[in-house]
């Protein structure tokens, strides 16, 4: 049952919808929205696929409720890309090698765009430590974590579209 | 980021690290998953499943179930038109169960609903009459006389015996200086590939149409279409962007469930798992129990090996023939024994089906051969690497099963350039408490065993020297799609740009097998070449005819017909326009299949047409108050004939190297009386992103001569060694050797000496 509008802005837009109270924030986001960038891997918190960015915060979207969301600004995958362009983050992913099945993609790059707007310069640990949530059983994390270096640099250097 | 191999090839396209074709796709999140496809007023599927191990089912009442509003159907094994048998190997499975209950999990209905939680809500309401009978769940006591038989059709437990035989082993053992006899137990693994199950159905003009997350879609096709007892020309299989596999998705999983409900139904229908339901119903890794006697003279030179595999297959067949079967053949590891003695028995018990799982059996036999190895050395005071050296494979050397070896043998250079990389890091002579190196040798072969293989391919070559590629190979992250795009643009000598590769759709695609066994670069590579090649001939004879030379020397570069490498005036787009206008079509088929023979009753044959080897050295540190092993370095050299896609290539190991630090160190399927009592991420321990090691990979190209330029796999090889390397150094840490996986914690720690009480 319908019953609650949530009000949020996503990918910039902001939005009045009515949805179910008892919704996750992914449900919302998949099948209200069609965003499917964002993946369902455990529905428990576990593996990271379901990230996206609350206030500008990683977060797992399984694990919030719909109501939770109200009032927030929230970042799917799909907001990154602009006009066509993809951002440093996604190139870099692409230039690296980082990308095998690419369930997780999403919230990996995610995950690393909350560490870079925070932290432009991080080190090998504060990387890690990044996506330390975020499960991958493809790449064993290496080229990811070289991507996020890559974008770190592109991103200092004055890369369009940050 | 190119690094290091850029440059080292002679090819144009060919052993350069492009970027994957499905990249953009996959990093903006517009890759449709299966559970990301919509259709309209598509119904959602929900299985029934067994709660209990072993037992008869007497009956099944549908109707609570039916009389809710929301449910369109409900489905039992009467429902099925066709045949209710389905397997990758030996039919022995239901897909929905009609008496006899094998295992916790398996199908009993399929509930078809107007919404998710409708079908959910259903489930519960079905009432199932079953009478538990005496299971086992241990493959020792299945195998014992007046085990409760499993399946009626066999007369005990065995599925299938492998025997391995090659020389006198008791008497070659009898004048060793040196036998080391252990017990090695390895413990089930989940694949736990981050997407899980998920496809959808549709009728489509009178076919049934299926996306489904899957390794193999023309095997889906197959079994689709005898389940529902149709023509395979009417069941169309997509294989949708596929989240990881890694052997989890060759069996049957939601396909003919879906095929079912479409069909009977006339509506489209969904189903996606969730993690639990991916965890209880995907096959799992083989526990394997491996008695294993190796003997050598005083020169550390292997005399014979002796060797008894015990592989828990569970309630189902699956892939445990093949497995025990390549754990039969790669059980003495790269080296030379002239006496081998190897059994190999399949067992079923009522734990939850063992099928396929990157490696297939070696990573299991790894641990036990490679930890051989080392204590020969002890034994002998014998340097590690040099006792390996000693032994290894050579182009020429005789296997187990009789193969003599072709020149694309790499383990001699991987051992040396492992050696020498951990000599310049400074790992061999570090004296750190707590520290400790170890070694890792496998081969690998390429392919399903002693048996068939082929993969097809077509190419359409077009008139503005474009080309289209139409391959079965199913791309399930590793890369496939690009290198036989690359293949294709060196063999068309094009562009990758003017390549478009269409894969995994049973309706467009030829059957190019599962992408498994590592054998999609080689096999379909393969295939693919020769579709190249064929569509060029077509080019390169009228080129012939018009510049009036002879065909030998004439290819096809950068736009332009060459002659012995030098550009002529016809440039490509001529020719492929000229051809068009005499009639010619410039298509090509290809198709491969590697030469392998069947293995006699003393297991002689050539199960393989190539083998792909590495040596993975591997340095711990553990912490001797939590029992933490901590992975700090890893030195991958690999053998792999030839990388299409360097980058590609070194993902692959740097992924297999995080598994097998995951199969040494953390994961394990805890049951319990035939039930996974951790089904869930929160309770089975995987690798992150902190565990990661620092890795120096190294890619060795020896190339094979019947591989596409040379190409072999890396798949699986990357996994294979990793866990045996590691379960060395702890050894080498702590001057105590495990001989069960996983090494965890509580393991170390209890096998530490107690501090001063």
């Amino acid at each position: 049952m319908e019953t609650f509008i949530l009000k949020a802005t996503i990918n910039g837009t902001p939005l009045e919808l009515p949805v179910d109270p008892s919704w996750r924030l992914l449900d919302v986001l998949r099948q209200k929205l069609g965003l499917t960038g964002v993946k369902e891997g455990c529905g428990e918190g576990e593996c990271g696929a379901c990230t996206v960015l609350l206030n500008r915060k990683p977060v797992n979207s399984c694990l919030i409720l719909a109501p939770e969301a109200d009032g927030a600004d929230i970042v799917t995958i799909e907001g990154l890309a602009q006009q066509g362009m993809l951002h440093p983050i996604q190139e870099a992913f692409l230039e690296a090698g980082a990308v095998q099945c690419g369930f997780c993609t999403p919230g990996m790059v995610l995950a690393a765009k909350a560490l870079l707007d925070n932290n432009p310069n991080p080190s090998d640990m504060d990387v890690k430590t990044a996506i330390s949530g975020n499960l991958c059983r493809c790449t064993g994390y290496v080229k990811i974590i070289e991507a996020i270096h890559l974008a770190a640099k592109k991103i200092s250097s004055g890369g369009d579209n940050i | 980021m190119k690094g290091k191999y850029e440059g080292r090839t002679k090819f144009a396209t060919v052993g350069k690290s492009y970027r994957r074709l499905d990249g953009i796709a996959k990093v903006t999140g517009k890759a449709q998953f299966a559970a990301d496809m919509k259709l309209p007023n598509i119904l959602y599927c929900k299985i029934l499943r067994s709660t209990t191990p072993h037992a008869v089912l007497r009956s099944i009442d549908v109707s609570p179930a039916l009389a809710m509003s929301e449910v369109v159907a409900v489905y039992t094994a009467d429902d099925i038109p066709g045949e209710n048998r389905i397997g990758i190997i030996v039919k022995d499975e239901p897909v929905l169960v009609k008496d006899h209950i094998r295992k916790i999990g398996e199908a009993l209905a399929v509930v078809v609903a107007s919404t998710e939680e409708a079908a959910e809500k259903a489930l519960p309401l079905i009432k199932v009459d079953y009478e538990e009978i005496p299971a086992v769940f241990s493959p020792e006591e299945a195998m014992a006389i007046g085990a409760p038989l499993i399946h009626e059709e066999s007369k005990d437990n065995i599925q299938s015996v492998i025997k391995i035989k090659r020389g006198n082993v008791e008497e070659a053992i009898a004048r060793s200086k040196v036998v080391i006899s252990r017990r090695y137990t390895t413990q089930m693994i989940e694949h736990a590939y981050v997407e899980p199950e998920a496809g959808i159905a549709v009728m489509e003009d009178n076919c049934v149409k299926i996306w489904a997350s899957t390794q193999n879609p023309h095997y889906d096709r197959r079994e689709v279409a005898r389940v529902l007892g149709i023509g395979q020309h009417q069941v169309r299989v997509i294989q949708a962007t596929t989240g990881g596999g890694f052997g989890g998705k060759l069996d049957i999983s939601v396909q003919c469930f879906l095929g079912l409900a479409a069909y009977k139904t006339g509506q489209p229908v969904r189903m996606v798992y969730d993690r639990e339901e991916s965890f209880m119903a995907s096959p799992k890794r083989h526990p394997f129990i491996i008695d294993y006697t190796s003997a050598c003279d005083e020169e550390g030179r292997l005399l014979a090996v002796k060797v008894k595999i015990v592989g828990d297959t569970g309630a189902y067949a699956s892939y445990g023939p093949a497995t025990l079967k390549r754990a039969a053949v790669h059980a003495t590891g790269p080296y030379e024994v002239p006496n081998v003695s190897i059994e190999s028995f399949c067992v079923y018990t009522n734990n939850p089906t063992a099928g396929a799982m990157r490696g297939f059996g070696t990573p299991q036999m790894a641990f036990a051969h490679e930890s051989q190895m080392d204590l020969l050395a002890e034994a002998l005071g014998m340097d590690k690497f040099t006792i390996r050296l000693r032994n290894c494979f050579h182009s020429g050397s005789l296997t187990a099963t009789g193969q003599r070896l072709s020149k694309s043998v790499g383990i001699r250079e991987s051992i040396v350039i492992a050696r020498n990389k951990a000599r310049e890091l400074g790992m061999l002579n570090s004296h750190l408490k707590n520290h400790g190196v170890g070694i890792g040798c496998m081969w690998y072969g390429i392919g399903n065993t002693g048996a068939p293989n082929p993969a097809g391919a077509f190419l359409d070559f077009n008139e503005d020297g474009t080309a289209i590629v139409l391959t079965g190979c199913a791309d399930i992250g590793q890369g496939s799609t690009t290198a036989l795009a690359q293949i294709a643009a060196e063999e068309l000598g094009i562009e990758i740009s003017n390549i478009y590769i269409l894969a995994g759709d049973t309706g467009i695609s030829p059957d190019a097998g599962a992408s498994s066994a590592s054998r999609q670069t080689y096999i379909s590579g393969n295939a693919v070449r020769l579709a190249a090649q064929e569509a060029k001939e077509t080019i390169l004879k009228e080129a012939s005819n018009v510049l009036g030379v002879d065909r030998s020397g004439l290819d096809i570069k950068d736009g332009y017909i060459v002659q012995a490498g030098e550009k002529t005036s016809l440039t490509l787009k001529d020719l492929l326009k000229r051809c068009r206008l005499k009639g010619q079509l410039t298509l090509g088929s290809g198709r491969f299949n590697p030469h392998t023979t069947e293995m006699d009753e003393n297991g002689q044959g050539v199960p393989y047409a190539t083998y792909s080897f590495a040596t993975q050295v591997t340095e711990v540190e553990v912490d001797s108050e939590t029992g933490k092993v901590k992975v700090l370095r890893v030195i991958a050299a690999h053998d792999v004939g030839k990388a299409i896609n360097p980058q590609a290539v070194e993902g692959q190991i740097e992924g297999g190297i995080l598994m097998g630090i995951g199969y040494a160190l953390m994961e394990e399927v805890k049951l319990s009386e035939g039930k996974i009592v951790n089904p869930r991420l929160s309770e089975y321990f995987l690798p992150m992103s902190l565990d990661t090691p620092q890795i120096y990979s190294f890619i060795i190209e020896k190339p094979e001569k019947t591989g596409p330029f040379g190409a072999k796999g890396v798949g699986e090889p990357a996994l294979v060694p990793t866990a045996a390397s590691i379960a060395n150094a702890v050894a080498n840490a702590l001057n105590t050797r495990f001989y069960d996986l996983p090494i965890t914690l509580e393991k170390v720690v209890l096998s530490l000496p107690s501090k001063g009480d």
